[in-house]
């Protein structure tokens, strides 16, 4: 029974990661087209596809969008789950369920909302627009992982800061972000990675301002290019690194306590 | 006596239906170690909690040094508390967490520093100022819990039942520390507890209270030889409760109560032994009398050999009439 689990774990890793593994091989392959046995090693397809203007732009985008919207998905997010921590009030219930609603509406709908919104607002195919959506996408993200840290805390620290002559900001700057810190830093780069590989709602949202996912498809319509590969490989790593930059603080923080 | 530093002057406190503190008015001198004691729920922490500025009464005044704390918040009176759970900042290495009230106060930091490491030493606690919080051992993390409240020198210290995650053996040193500090810095200690042992040990008054009201207010040996009332007498140590013909209630010590094989004297009770407990140099003898009532005698071990009683054996329980001791309704 043990080893027919394993093996079904082993497939579904396979089959998560096969394709991009794969990817990565072939945005080292030599040969135009994606066939074995492979050619040889090389670099051809990340110059051809960086020597391109409009990759840089794209580039440029996804990262002022990711980190913008992570810095405000981080902040909203900590401001919700401080609020739920510290605050009984009436609705809370309410409160709560709409802080963490965005992630269970599915994401066409999401992004055909945005859309919509966005319009209305003449922020529809501008960087802000994705910004705005991106953080709403995020903050539930960042609040899910601020609240985890926050019901770590010994109740009796907040106070115990008053009781020691700290005014209420001076609780906030001296006790509750440091201890939430390892958390605020794992919620950046968590948003972030989200917001960097959204596709969806960017693609309906961001009209000549294209990020990454967006133009990676435009691409892809086009023809077979293996400078995809290239493109992709980029992406995940850089992907790849925050949510493992996230992880690594989320567990770190786990032993501090 | 000068102006008393801490007067609760007709505190109530209640949360929506519920009060926890029904009428309290109770004065604190200064340099008095004074233990509110009595069980979980009795209102003795939100007494604490509201003398420290933690929660507001709902009605009544709380005066320190003649000056009401009404709409004073917590941070602005001088009323450190050292925590059940310590509460100790798990980011900050011990001197920091010893320099935190001093820096919220706007001392400097070679000041702050100098200070903070006085206390340290004067803790023991000298070579750990760089040390993180979890590197600490229970009595140790005691100590710097202890230096963090102390270094601001104030008037008075708060305890909230500091010592109930200790073991037995560092329970009876840190009280020996407590009692010494109180001693030497000459401030008010105001100790919330529900163990009696903590409380008579170390306090010069002892204020029980059971359901949000002071039962008895008194010196250890007072309370414990003479209990006010019924619960008091309950609550506190090993009491006998007896109820006369005429249905007030009197209580006898259980040291006061002697066991005999064979009858002894008229007023002595025939009883059933049923069993016996280990108090450390004494031995608790659980005896019951023919309507059912329980009768504990504290008697030493040779007593007890001499006796050597089987489950079900008559004894019989005696004390003197002087053991007697009235208790008032309430």
């Amino acid at each position: 029974m043990r080893a027919v689990l394993l093996l079904y774990l082993a497939a579904v890793f396979v089959f998560v990661f096969a394709p991009i593994v794969a990817s990565i091989v072939f945005s080292f392959n030599s040969d135009r087209f994606p066939t074995i046995p492979l050619g040889s090693f090389s670099m051809e397809w990340y110059v051809k596809a960086f020597s391109d203007e409009g990759v840089w732009v794209a580039f440029k985008n996804s990262l002022i969008v990711s980190v913008c919207a992570a810095t405000l998905s981080t902040f909203i997010g900590f401001a919700t789950a401080y609020t739920d921590y510290r605050y009984g009030f009436r609705f809370k219930g309410a409160y709560i369920a709409l802080a963490l609603l965005p992630p269970t509406v599915p994401l066409i709908i999401l992004a055909l909302a945005m859309l919509a919104w966005l319009s209305q607002l003449g922020l529809s195919g501008t960087l802000t627009g994705i910004v705005i959506a991106h953080t709403v996408l995020g903050a539930p993200f960042a609040m899910a992982v601020t609240r985890l840290r926050l019901s770590q805390m010994d109740p009796s620290l907040e106070a115990a800061a008053w009781n020691l002559g700290a005014s209420e900001w001076s609780a906030m700057r001296h006790v509750i972000l440091p201890f939430c810190l390892p958390a605020i830093l794992s919620a950046f780069c968590l948003t972030a990675a989200v917001s960097f590989d959204e596709f969806a709602v960017a693609w309906f949202v961001s009209g000549l301002n294209k990020t990454v996912p967006v133009m990676i498809l435009e691409i892809l319509q086009g023809n077979v290019d293996p400078r995809i590969n290239a493109i992709g490989t980029v992406v995940f790593l850089t992907s790849m690194t925050l949510v493992i930059a996230a992880q690594l603080l989320l567990m770190a923080k786990g032993k501090s306590t | 006596m000068t102006e008393p530093l801490v007067v609760f002057d007709g505190v109530v406190k209640r949360y929506g239906d519920v009060t926890a503190v029904k009428h309290l008015d109770l004065t604190i001198d200064k340099g008095e170690f004074v233990a509110l004691m009595g069980p979980s729920g009795c209102g003795k922490t939100t007494s604490l909690r509201m003398l420290a500025g933690l929660e507001d009464p709902s009605a009544g005044d709380i005066r320190i040094g003649g000056r009401s704390m009404k709409d004073i918040p917590a941070h602005e009176r001088d009323t450190p508390l050292v925590w059940q759970s310590l509460a100790l900042f798990p980011f900050l290495n011990v001197r920091e967490n010893v320099e935190f009230g001093l820096k919220m106060r706007g001392v400097s930091a070679p000041e702050r520093r100098t200070r903070a490491g006085d206390w340290l030493d004067r803790m023991g606690m000298k070579d750990f100022g760089a040390r993180r919080i979890d590197q600490l051992s229970g009595g140790q993390k005691q100590r710097v819990a202890l230096a963090r409240s102390l270094v601001t020198e104030p008037e008075m210290l708060l305890l909230d039942e500091p010592l109930s995650a200790l073991d037995a053996h560092l329970v009876i040193r840190m009280q020996g520390v407590l009692t010494r500090l109180q001693r030497e810095l000459g401030i008010t200690f105001v100790y919330v507890t529900h163990s009696q042992s903590e409380a008579f040990a170390m306090a010069d008054r002892v204020v029980i209270m059971g359901e949000g009201e002071i039962a008895q207010i008194g010196t250890p040996h007072e309370v414990y030889r003479a209990p006010a009332t019924r619960f008091v007498a309950e609550f506190v140590g090993r009491n006998n409760i007896f109820t006369r013909p005429d249905g007030r209630e009197f209580s006898v010590a259980a040291d006061r109560v002697s066991v005999a094989s064979q009858r002894p004297d008229d007023a002595a009770v025939e009883c059933s032994f049923i069993s016996e407990e280990f108090a450390g140099t004494s031995i608790v003898l659980y005896l019951e009398t023919a309507t059912g009532d329980e009768i504990k005698a504290s008697i030493d071990e040779a007593t007890l050999s001499a006796l050597d009683p089987e489950p079900g054996a008559t004894l019989w329980a005696s004390w003197g009439p002087d053991a007697e001791h009235e208790l008032g309704k309430g």
